[in-house]
């Protein structure tokens, strides 16, 4: 599934048309049933990919390449953070019909090693990560009632 | 993973992990942080213990919770989930507006 330690890759088959599964990587709207609070995208190359997660954190980066409905690509990173700041790694999404449905290809390229945390603060900010990541089982309320000190 | 996810979802034990984070501290201590319960305490820290996020630790009779980072530094364990999650998100959502086609 994983390549090398760099990259992530997984594949799905969604049961909806290429053009569907491809407007949710471009349409503000669509991606917010799947990701992120508030949207600014441009889907052009060059064009500004900006998600805000959750309040706390938004991913950063342009879109590179937009070949609808068969393949996006475009950078993402983290705002605010060194380790992964925006741009910095790739984000593809390769879509292949399948009879009714679509298979989609999902690559990130070009992640920072792993490495241990080197002071308490990189620790909660990963704490901070993995609520994103845990987001989809935790109400929205507390995610700001989180950062009340 | 997942265990982690699960022991972090829960707002008092991501603010016992903020209380353990620089200093050991026994459960009592923690304990008198929250309105709630001692076995409720006891039982988020044994949570948190179980997914690797603190170590305890006995002296005498009291146990002793620190945070243990490394469990949360692993980028590409975070962006795993972070995606595997999302990813089952949008299936579902393009699968629902596939079928009201």
């Amino acid at each position: 599934m994983n390549d090398d330690e760099g990259t992530f890759s997984h594949e799905i088959r969604i049961d909806a048309p290429a053009d569907v599964v491809f407007s949710y990587f471009t349409d503000p709207e669509k991606m917010a049933r799947w990701m992120g609070i508030d949207h600014k995208l441009d889907p052009v190359p060059g064009g500004v990919f900006m998600v805000d997660i959750n309040g706390k954190f938004a991913a950063a980066g342009e879109y590179v390449e937009v070949e609808p409905p068969r393949r996006v690509v475009f950078t993402w990173g983290w705002q605010g953070d060194p380790d992964m700041p925006p741009g910095s790694t790739t984000v593809e999404a390769n879509l292949t019909p399948d009879g009714d449905a679509t298979i989609l290809h999902f690559v990130h390229r070009g992640l920072p090693p792993s490495r241990q945390a080197t002071h308490a603060d990189g620790w909660l900010h990963y704490l901070g990560r993995l609520e994103i990541a845990g987001g989809g089982n935790d109400p929205g309320p507390d995610l700001k009632a989180g950062s009340d000190e | 993973m997942e265990t982690v996810l699960r022991a972090i979802a829960d707002p008092r034990r991501r603010e016992i992990m903020r209380l353990v984070r620089y200093e050991e501290r026994a459960a009592g201590a923690i304990a008198a942080h929250f309105d709630v319960s001692r076995p409720a305490i006891s039982q988020h820290l044994a949570i948190l213990r179980e997914a690797g996020l603190v170590t305890e630790r006995r002296e005498g009779n009291r146990r002793l919770y620190r945070a243990r980072p490394e469990a949360l530094t692993d980028v590409r364990a975070y962006i795993e989930e972070f995606w595997t999650d999302h990813l089952a998100r949008l299936k579902t959502a393009a699968e629902q507006e596939g079928k009201a086609r």
